[in-house]
């Protein structure tokens, strides 16, 4: 009986020696928590979590039913649209650029990956109170000024929604470095002799090279990065949170799902229940759209 | 004629270079900038590019500031990321190389439930983990910090991507000499692997470092906070000096971009080994 | 850190923050070396003006039926309590603002009624209104804080504008302001960076001579001056005579002060500091009213003291929080008036006050006790978003108003029928 639970050599029981720590704080510390916000989303949990009142459906029904919170999802498709492809441009480009460059290479590799060792609240900083600020000493307003430009207030204009550009641009900067060493990564790995045997064949240098082999190439790394950009524009919240909120809370607009359920369930709103529910459904989503994704793309399949 | 067209495209690509590179390093620019200006300098109406007298008054200005303590939230930032570095690299690993290469029957199900975490956002489990840490008494402390934080998934998946295109004559060799899945780990799969550790703590380091919303609700107390907690408070509090706070924020990043010049080769040379780009 | 922070107060303060800073020797907690009994931990949010935190921990330390350990919190206050109040490791006594009806509702406080009610009538009406549920008292108001309008004299001199009294007067000064101000890039009007959402809450509905909740618990805004108001403040917007994107917002005077605009919608706390900045070259106003049936409207409000239900010495607590916000007189004028500058709740000891009986500090204590609303408590923080993100919309983007509110009037009477229930 013991000897087949240990399996063959022992190897259960090294499985669960290497595995177990990590598997029993991973269950403790994730599986925990999220079972136990399902179980408040059935309730009626303002103020506590352990509440008392079930309610059922109540909570999923009044947040789909809540137009802020579609409206929040909309936010984030919004953003991804920007991000995502933004991102991915960008990041190729640098590489491309880096990768062919003779002069200096590893310092502008430097300079354009140094930015991934800044934190979110840092750089929000900066462009709030610096880059973006609304008054006439924001940087950007001052370049704007030298060309007899009124000054804008970047972040709270709604029309035209030039917050986005504050948004947008801050994750840009702080991500297309560690992206572009994942496109570098992929460009070092095409071999050169594919790029022989299209000169051979008259393939000109430049776009048609890039179009017919690089790109092709680089399609797995395509995949991983569009892959990585649109969970992690999913998880955003740091950037919002820092650029945006003020001690009266948050404004309307350019209010990601993960921003707009922290303040209902951290914020003096304290409703817990509508919380958990709103976060079981953006965790339904995210898992159908990385699976939809996955299968799409023939990610996986390696796998099994 | 095609080869003054390519020179001129090589130089081409070298200025496009240079002007994304400079404008790459504005936002540093800005925090040395302000956080050596004085608060007149940097709400003047004409931009000044650096500020007439640079003020390194201002270092000692802001280590002594009683509302900020800058001094304790870079030794909390400094042991919870070396922890946290070092914890999940043991766990992780170790995970990784069971999940890779010791064969057991439920070993696909439990490595599909680890990588279902990472899609499950911190944030949405956020007020549970936050009352289940204040249970068990840890809210302000450095273990409520650092242990929660410790088991990655992202970091175990990396490792078992990149143990599964471990070499195994290496593993069967030092099988033939008897050494068991416990000892040929840390005898011949540990010291084979240093990049790997050192990508993987790297990008982890920085991770611990800059993190926000798990140290802004468990660090509560200010001898709790870290740099980020100091640096979003002090942003929102009542009277904010500009120079202050980005002189704040430019020491803040300072050990990491340290550690990143020291590092950087492994985090490329990691980046190409750990398989999320394959 | 104890080092620098006591030598820093040496030197920044008098005889008050020389006791402090010796009663706080050791420790910078504020954990009281003497005194016995059980372990309290009081926590306040983070005020800006110096001295204040020292007092609080003299106070703390003055108290010799326990041991009371005072937490300074700077940060998002509101949140860290409402977090910490699910837990053990929470507060025993906490200034709060509020506590909001789900706090009470959800038996996160202590009722403090036996302690209050002997002083009940001494108390502002209006500001102790907000902490009474079902004839209970769920805190004890410490200070009064309100908003007003601070206009710089001279400004308004140079454009030929009157202080407004009316709010089209305002919207009017605010655009001449701006057009005046335009060489010197100073804005007309600054009421946050959000445009006034938030800073302005319901007071243009008190302006309109409306109210949020009316007196029998139903939803005051359903009427059509309501939105003809609120469009007002949209004009302000479109106009571009408002102050957005400053680096501090309306409750800081930085702005006022700093020259980027000529009006300011700020707090009465920042009255010392516009004086010391501007000496006599300011004025006050309440949010002028409008329409025939309008009010002039001045925002009050306080924050109480209160205790954790979680409390382990929940009696201790009490006695604690009476001892402090009830009896102590002189801690309490001392607190309302020796650093910030607040209103005592109590109004024997505003009457008595003299540092509030000259000046724009005499009208402002005018405008608070005529013309003074407080939030309703009944106006929960889902009814209240629901409002703000409407009234954001209508200012910014130039929502249609009835419509909007239209949708907040619905939500409001949903969240009055929710609390009504059990």
């Amino acid at each position: 009986m013991i000897r087949s639970l240990l399996g063959p050599q022992n190897r259960n029981l090294w499985f669960w020696v290497f595995v177990g720590p990590f598997a029993v704080g991973l269950a403790l510390f994730t599986y925990v928590p999220l079972l136990w916000s399902v179980w408040l989303s059935f309730f009626d949990a303002h103020n506590t979590v352990t509440p008392t009142t079930f309610v059922g459906l109540d909570n999923y029904v009044s947040m789909l039913g809540d137009d802020a919170f579609l409206s929040s999802l909309g936010t984030f498709l919004l953003f991804s649209a920007f991000i995502v492809p933004a991102t991915y441009a960008l990041s190729l480009g640098l590489a491309l650029m880096v990768n062919r460059v003779r002069i200096a290479q590893a310092f502008f590799r430097s300079v354009f990956f140094l930015p991934t060792a800044c934190s979110y609240v840092v750089a929000s900083l900066v462009w709030k109170l610096s880059i973006f600020n609304g008054v006439r000493f924001g940087l950007v307003n001052t370049v704007l000024g030298w060309f007899g430009a009124d000054q804008t207030a970047w972040l709270s204009t709604t029309d035209p929604p030039w917050y986005w550009l504050v948004i947008v641009t801050v994750r840009l900067w702080l991500q297309a470095g560690f992206y572009m060493i994942l496109f570098l990564a992929g460009l070092q790995r095409i071999s050169p002799r594919l790029y022989e045997a299209a000169a051979v064949d008259g393939a000109k240098p430049g776009w048609q090279t890039f179009r017919h082999i690089t790109f092709p190439q680089l399609r797995a790394t395509s995949v991983a990065v569009v892959l990585l950009l649109v969970i992690n524009a999913f998880q955003a919240f740091d950037e919002f949170y820092n650029l945006l909120s003020d001690a009266r809370g948050y404004p309307p607009y350019a209010r990601p799902p993960l921003v707009y359920l922290y303040y209902i369930a951290l914020g003096s709103e304290q409703n817990l229940g509508l919380g958990s529910a709103g976060a079981v459904i953006l965790a339904l989503i995210i898992a159908v759209a990385t699976i939809v994704q996955a299968r799409w793309f023939g990610l996986g399949r390696k796998e099994d | 004629m095609e080869n003054a067209l390519v020179r001129a495209g090589r130089a081409l690509r070298l200025v496009l270079l240079i002007a994304l590179a400079l404008l790459f390093l504005i936002p540093f620019y800005l925090l040395v900038r302000n956080g050596l200006a004085t608060e007149a300098d940097i709400t003047a109406p004409d931009w000044t590019f650096f500020p007439r007298a640079l003020q390194w008054g201002n270092i000692a200005e802001l280590f002594a500031d009683p509302n900020l303590p800058m001094a304790r939230a870079l030794l909390n930032s400094t042991v919870i990321a070396v922890a946290t570095t070092l914890g999940t690299l043991l766990l992780a690993s170790l995970a990784g190389y069971g999940l890779a290469r010791i064969p057991y029957r439920h070993a696909n199900a439990v490595f599909y439930a680890i990588l279902g975490t990472l899609m499950v956002p911190a944030a949405v489990t956020f007020v549970p983990s936050f009352v289940l840490v204040s249970s068990l008494g840890w809210i302000s402390t450095l273990r409520g910090l650092i242990i929660p934080t410790l088991f990655s998934a992202f970091a175990c998946f990396i490792f078992r991507q990149y143990f599964l295109g471990f070499p195994r004559e290496l593993e069967d060799a030092a099988r033939v000499d008897g050494l068991g899945y416990w000892r040929t780990y840390w005898r011949v799969v540990v010291p084979n692997s240093r990049p790997v550790f050192a990508a993987v703590g790297t990008i982890v380091f920085i991770g611990a470092w800059n993190a926000f919303l798990w140290p802004l609700v468990i660090g509560q107390d200010r001898e709790a906070w870290t740099v980020q907690v100091a640096l979003s408070t002090f942003t929102t509090a009542q009277n904010v000096n500009l120079h202050e706070l980005f002189l704040a924020a430019a020491v803040s990043i300072l050990p990491l971009i340290l550690v990143f010049f020291l590092l950087q080769r492994y985090i490329v040379a990691g980046v190409e080994r750990t398989g999320i780009d394959d | 850190m104890t080092d620098i922070g006591r030598r820093r107060l040496l030197a920044a303060g008098g005889g008050i923050a020389l006791t402090g800073a010796l009663a706080a020797c050791g420790s910078n907690t504020g954990r009281s070396g003497g005194g016995s009994g059980p372990a309290l931990s009081q926590w306040y949010h983070q005020y800006g003006e110096s001295g204040t935190e020292q007092a609080v921990k003299r106070y703390a330390d003055a108290y010799d039926k326990a041991q009371v350990t005072v937490q300074w919190r700077p940060g998002d206050y509101d949140r860290q309590t409402a977090a910490a109040l699910l837990t053990d490791s929470g507060p025993d006594v906490f200034e709060v603002n509020g506590p909001t009806l789900d706090q009470i509702r959800g038996g996160q406080v202590v009722d403090l009624t036996s302690a209050v009610e002997p002083v009940k009538d001494d108390f502002n009406q209006a500001v102790l209104a907000p902490k009474i549920w079902q004839d209970k008292i769920w805190s004890i108001p410490q200070v009064i804080d309100m908003q007003l309008l601070y206009y710089r004299k001279s400004m308004l001199a140079d454009a030929g504008v009157k202080p407004p009294r009316t709010l089209d007067e305002l919207v009017d000064a605010a655009r001449e302001l701006t057009a005046k101000g335009k060489k010197d890039k100073v804005k007309g009007l600054f009421l946050g960076n959000d445009g006034g959402a938030g800073a302005l809450g319901g007071t243009p509905l008190h302006a309109a001579g409306l109210s949020i909740i009316t007196e029998d618990g139903k939803t005051g805004f359903d009427d059509p001056a309501a939105a003809r108001t609120l469009g007002k403040i949209h004009e302000l917007y479109a106009d571009k005579s408002l102050l957005l994107g400053a680096p501090t917002d309306w409750s800081d005077p930085d702005a006022l002060t700093q020259g980027l605009t000529a009006m300011q919608w700020s707090g009465l706390w920042a009255l010392p500091q516009v004086k010391k900045a501007l000496g006599d070259d300011f004025g006050v106003l309440p949010f002028p009213k409008d329409g025939s049936g309008g009010k002039d409207a001045v925002p009050v409000g306080a924050y109480g003291s209160a205790v954790s239900a979680r409390s382990k010495h929940k009696k201790e607590a009490v006695a604690f929080a009476k001892w402090l916000w009830i009896d102590r007189t002189d801690y309490q004028r001392d607190f309302a008036l020796s650093y910030g500058f607040h209103i005592p709740a109590r109004i024997s000891l505003a009457e008595k006050a003299k540092e509030l009986r000259s000046g724009a500090a005499a009208d402002a204590v005018s405008y608070a006790t005529d013309l003074g609303h407080s939030e309703p408590l009944l106006w929960t923080t889902a009814a209240k978003t629901a409002y703000q993100d409407a009234v954001s919309r209508i200012i910014k983007d130039g929502a249609n108003p009835e419509s909007e509110l239209k949708s907040v009037v619905r939500k409001t009477n949903a969240e009055l029928e929710r609390v009504k229930k059990k």
